[in-house]
């Protein structure tokens, strides 16, 4: 699938503001799924962007303002081609061997011990997100396929959870939205994370674009799902909000330990005023 | 950990630095003790005032801090022992070639850290005290400071144990304080003792800020002789206020706050009254946490925004870089010596004092078993904040660090008490002794540097095995004899 992605982002302050400077990621990555045909960022005031590649390799954009200002816009405006794949054609690995796999996985590359370590508001402890639910968390049945107790976990996370725009803050905590019974993408996303953490099995967090053809959200801004890395497979994207497999539906951006490490949007500036909620418009058309 | 002989028995003796086993003083501080016998206590009272009215009339203050939320802390006359601590020339080649090993495998522990990680693929520390722990700074993975010096300035603390010998307890990589002390104390006491400088060839202190600044100059990226260094502080609230200011002003540098500087293009500006003016170096003595509100904390109003990019294009250095706590997290402590050998193919100069991960099972229940003789310390703070002195714990207190590390093992170490050395001091027209340790000073410039001397800390209560400051520590000047 081909698209036109479309991410304003406006800022607006009931008093000036001076040496702002912002961090972008927005710039959707490229990997054997996609592929960016083109990708600009612009500005309003004007500034001079420039980039770099975080820990978790993401592309951030930064740039700042520095005279005062009372609006501030950014715009990205990119192609991506999305890639059809079957998500189940990979070598597996035996279910005895999957879990040796992942050790050396993660002993090669030890940064991979973020995804299984990491504890935050929104990706708890599984014993206090155990606190919250009624009945037993899922377990990944060894005898089995990992993927297939994967699969059962974005099932059952998805049943968790009642899909209601605008229910949870950004970065709220994930047992508040559990024990509300609704919650956003992100929601779900960090509760297929927590569990598969509690497994032994890295995962981490998405932010990107879905094709509002096929999502079930409202209103059209960035979406967010999980990914599990799998044995054999690598890394594997779970839409727990649609209880799907990521596909060319799907535009990723940035990835993270949770939510807070994937947003678009980070900044920081002067002034004598609180900060303010953005105004963000994304359209994304099949091209 | 071997859990044999590591307590002895309770009734075991602190080493005495100025006294022998036989009650007489050791060799190299006859001199002194003679002296001392001869003017007597009268004599002492007048220096003791004299070294008291000095300290007021320079200044030389620091600030306690109560229990209190919203405390702006007291500020009191920086405390001092007029009696020296002597450190023999021998003594001193030990202390200073165990230090510069040290240094120098924390930094190029620093360095794999933040770089191939090839220490914990190799299996030579777990990966969890890493992840886990609290100064592990992912923002700056991949960045190369210059020469892959991460810490520029290092305050390691030494303890004597009852043998004698010199054992390494902290090391303080993020923003140790304490020099400015070292160097009033010097001033002071070459006030009120004059005549021993020469008698007993004192080697030089009062030259560290132009080793510092010849330091943080060798990082400029516009060169050395186009150095703009600044003191970065927190403000005046900061308990080492008096230290900052001191620093900027023996080095001739800007002392600067984060709102005079301003981050354009990834180029550290100070606004000044002529304008902005390019920095190259910033000493900073705000943590991590505060540096960057756009990497970091972004409540934080303390620091400069944009200063980590700034710095990952190597258009401003940062003393110490960031990103070095992890290597003084305690929890990381206890590796050290397989640190230095792992890096350096070496052995250890300075020993570590023993010391148990509660992550361990085993461990942890003997430090239960055995609380009135530990001291158990939270990994990621200092100061003496946070810890449990067992031997004057209280059932209750002794509860509380059990649940406190049962919530979180990974944030407690525990240690035998080690009973610090002791050393004369005079104490309100008497002389007794007292608990001591030591803080030198490293620099990392074009070569790592040992300034001969440091911060001998005391505590001032009697059978106190506290030093710090903030819990009441005094100090004593601390000579080291060049021969």
């Amino acid at each position: 699938m081909r698209y036109l992605i479309e991410h304003e982002t406006v800022l607006e302050y009931p008093q000036t503001v001076r040496e702002h400077h912002i961090e972008l990621r927005l710039a959707p990555r490229s990997d054997r799924r996609q592929n960016v045909l083109s990708c600009s960022i612009t500005t309003e005031p004007a500034a001079e962007l420039s980039h770099y590649l975080d820990y978790f390799g993401n592309r951030v954009d930064y740039f700042c303002v520095i005279p005062p200002h009372s609006r501030l816009v950014t715009f990205l405006k990119s192609e991506v081609e999305t890639m059809q794949e079957n998500p189940f054609s990979f070598e597996a690995v035996p279910p005895g061997e999957e879990l040796q796999w992942l050790h050396q996985a993660v002993r090669a590359t030890p940064s991979l011990n973020d995804y299984i370590l990491h504890r935050s508001l929104v990706t708890p402890t599984s014993m206090k997100l155990a606190e919250a639910i009624s009945t037993a968390l899922p377990r990944w049945q060894r005898e089995r396929p990992l993927l297939d107790s994967l699969l059962e976990l974005m099932a059952w996370a998805s049943g968790q959870l009642e899909y209601r725009s605008g229910s949870t803050e950004v970065h709220g905590s994930l047992v508040a939205a559990v024990r509300q019974g609704n919650g956003v993408c992100q929601d779900f996303a960090h509760l297929f994370i927590t569990v598969a953490r509690a497994w032994g099995v890295p995962a981490r967090y998405v932010m990107g674009y879905l094709n509002p053809g096929v999502s079930a959200e409202e209103a059209l801004t960035t979406h967010a799902w999980a990914e599990a890395l799998v044995p054999g497979a690598g890394w594997v994207g779970f839409d727990v909000t649609h209880n799907l497999l990521s596909n060319d539906h799907h535009v990723a951006v940035a990835v993270g330990r949770d939510s807070y490490d994937a947003a678009p949007q980070r900044g920081s500036f002067k002034g004598d005023t609180a900060g303010t909620q953005p105004t963000v418009t994304v359209t994304m058309q099949e091209q | 950990m071997n859990h044999t002989g590591m307590l002895g028995s309770k009734t075991r003796t602190p080493y005495h630095e100025f006294y022998a086993d036989d009650f007489t003083p050791r060799d190299h501080y006859h001199l002194l003790w003679d002296h001392i016998k001869a003017t007597g206590n009268n004599a002492l009272e007048a220096k003791a005032h004299e070294a008291q009215l000095a300290l007021r009339a320079e200044g030389v203050t620091f600030t306690v801090y109560g229990d209190g939320d919203g405390d702006e802390g007291i500020e009191r006359i920086w405390p001092f022992d007029l009696i020296p601590r002597i450190i023999t020339a021998p003594e001193w080649t030990k202390i200073e070639s165990g230090l510069k090993q040290r240094v120098q495998a924390l930094n190029l522990f620093l360095g794999d850290l933040y770089g191939e990680q090839r220490i914990i693929k190799d299996g030579v520390i777990p990966p969890e005290l890493i992840y886990q722990g609290r100064d592990f700074r992912r923002e700056i993975v991949g960045i190369v400071p210059p020469r892959g010096i991460y810490t520029h300035i290092s305050g390691i603390d030494i303890i004597r144990d009852e043998k004698g010998e010199f054992l390494i307890l902290e090391d303080n990589l993020r923003t140790p304080s304490g020099v400015s002390y070292m160097i009033e104390n010097r001033v002071i006491e070459r006030r009120i003792l004059p005549e021993f400088f020469n008698k007993y060839r004192v080697r030089r202190v009062e030259h560290y800020p132009s080793l510092l600044l010849a330091a943080m100059r060798s990082l400029s990226p516009r060169g050395k002789d186009n150095a703009e260094i600044v003191v970065l502080t927190p403000g005046i609230y900061n308990s080492a206020y008096f230290e900052h200011t001191f620093l900027a002003k023996e080095m001739g540098v800007e002392l600067a706050e984060g709102r005079d500087m301003v981050t354009i293009n990834d180029i550290v500006y100070l606004k000044t009254t002529s304008g902005l003016k390019r920095v190259d170096v910033i000493y900073r003595r705000i943590d991590d946490d505060f540096l960057d509100p756009l990497v970091f904390r972004s409540d934080s109003s303390l620091g400069i925004a944009g200063v980590i990019n700034a710095w990952r294009k190597g258009n401003v250095a940062i003393v110490n870089a960031p990103g070095s706590g992890i290597a003084d997290d305690k929890a990381v402590y206890p590796y050290m010596p397989d640190i230095i050998r792992y890096y350096l193919g070496q052995q250890p100069i300075l020993n570590n004092v023993p010391t148990y991960q509660m992550t361990n099972v085993k461990d942890r229940e003997y430090v239960f078993d055995n609380m009135e003789r530990m001291v158990i310390k939270a990994v990621s703070e200092s100061g003496g904040y946070g810890m449990l002195m067992g031997p004057s714990s209280t059932p209750a207190l002794r509860k509380e660090f059990v649940d406190l590390v049962l919530e979180n093992p990974r944030n407690y170490i525990a240690q035998p008490v080690v009973y610090l050395s002791r050393h004369t001091c005079y104490m309100d027209g008497e002389l007794e002794a007292r608990h001591l340790d030591l803080r030198p000073f490293v620099i990392y410039g074009e070569e790592i540097e040992v300034v001969p001397g440091g911060l001998t800390r005391v505590a001032l209560r009697k059978g106190s095995l506290v030093v710090n400051s903030s819990q009441g520590g005094g100090s004593k000047d601390t000579w080291v004899l060049a021969d």
